[in-house]
């Protein structure tokens, strides 16, 4: 072969094409749940931290509560939904 | 012994009985006829097919009625046997009724519109919870694969809710959108309606400023009914995929038996923490929403 071809012409674009579609679900699904995680945990801290300083409040921040991490941990699904569309039916 | 050893050996004996099983089957390499998507593909059992669009009925439509026949008995039997010392089921349908009334509709809206409107948010939050706890249920719905009992054919066991498909939750999203704007603009008139999107504090500014914002708050009126359904459907389709893989799909998918013995007990945890939490807190999350864009849409302040 002649050496001055780069390597990744040698590559074919099928192998390309694979390795974009798994590059996609592990960037969606991976990346993706970052975001989510440190949201979450926030949510959970702050929520802790707010009953510390009021318990009476505690019954009041429940529902926020559930409302406030369904939001966030919906942001993880999302991408990790918009990876698996990539990588099977792409 | 002690908590933390007894944790330790457990431990160590989980990871010694997969290394052994790794060790007994190895890797039979990848497996190329096992498509997970398949599982969430719909077959027509009924072809129907009027003016080129497809009515064919699947196991979609079987959740759907299913889910839809299951919110409507429960209510109606539990409502015509209402005894002044409550079993536990009535007395666990009046917490989600007193939820819903109370915590969801009451929340959000006041007074006449919480009258009016608490019907269809109660019914859409025990519609989505029937049919996101129907979808943990397996039922004999997998028509690709059948088994026979006694020259019997029945359909493989699986698991397959409604809402796990975005047609239905885009639907249910269409209802309550349109019903906000329609509601938003009942109650203030379509030229105040439209003008409540701008945020307060703007009375100084230009109206290409003002425009400008009412753009990105067109766009984020848009934005609520792919968040809205996109939510619900991605919640559902992840969790059934993560047991569809714990419960074995990666240690076909990948030919590693013995990745099964690591993965199958995770199934389990992540059942239980989609049937015990998920399922519940997105049919709150869909009814909450609901209830909060038509209380923003109806109320004096944006």
């Amino acid at each position: 072969m002649d050496p001055t071809v780069l390597p990744l012409a040698a590559v074919s674009s099928e192998a390309v094409e694979s390795a974009g579609k798994a590059i996609a679900l592990g960037v969606g699904a991976g990346l993706g749940s970052i975001g989510a995680g440190i949201g979450v945990g926030f949510i959970f801290g702050k929520e802790i931290e707010s009953v510390a300083r009021q318990p009476e409040m505690k019954s009041d921040l429940e529902s926020i509560r559930w409302l406030g991490f369904a939001l966030t941990e919906a942001v993880a699904f999302y991408t990790f939904i918009f990876g698996l569309i990539a990588f099977f039916l792409a | 012994m002690s908590t933390k050893a007894k944790v330790l050996i457990g431990f160590g004996v989980y990871l010694a009985v997969s290394i052994l099983l790794l060790l007994i089957f190895g890797n039979d390499g990848k497996n190329e006829a096992f498509k997970p998507q398949n599982e969430f593909k719909l077959e027509p059992w009924l072809s129907i097919h009027i003016a080129g669009i497809d009515f064919s009925i699947n196991k979609a439509v079987l959740y759907l009625v299913l889910a839809s026949l299951l919110t409507i008995a429960v209510m109606v039997w539990i409502a015509r046997r209402m005894v002044d010392r409550p079993n536990r089921v009535q007395a666990a349908v009046e917490m989600a009724y007193d939820l819903t009334k109370n915590t969801i509709t009451g929340g959000s809206l006041q007074g006449e519109l919480a009258r009016k409107w608490f019907p269809f948010i109660g019914a859409l939050f025990f519609w989505i919870w029937f049919s996101n706890m129907l979808g943990f249920l397996p039922l004999p719905t997998n028509t690709e694969h059948t088994f026979s009992i006694g020259g019997l054919e029945i359909p493989s066991f699986a698991i397959y809710a409604a809402t796990a498909n975005i047609a239905i939750p885009l639907v249910l999203t269409l209802v309550v959108w349109l019903s906000y704007h329609v509601e938003g603009i009942r109650a203030k008139g379509a030229g105040a309606y439209f003008k409540s999107w701008l945020p307060p504090g703007l009375e100084e500014m230009s109206p290409i400023g003002k425009g400008a914002i009412f753009v990105i708050e067109v766009i984020s009126h848009f934005v609520r009914l792919i968040s809205l359904s996109v939510r619900l459907f991605a919640n559902i389709l992840a969790g059934h995929l993560l047991l569809l893989f714990m419960g074995g799909g990666l240690a076909v998918l990948l030919g590693i038996a013995a990745l099964g013995a690591l993965t199958f007990p995770l199934a389990f945890a992540f059942f239980i923490f989609e049937v015990g939490l998920v399922a519940t807190l997105q049919a709150f999350i869909f009814s909450t929403l609901s209830a909060i864009y038509i209380g923003g849409a109806t109320s004096a302040s944006h």
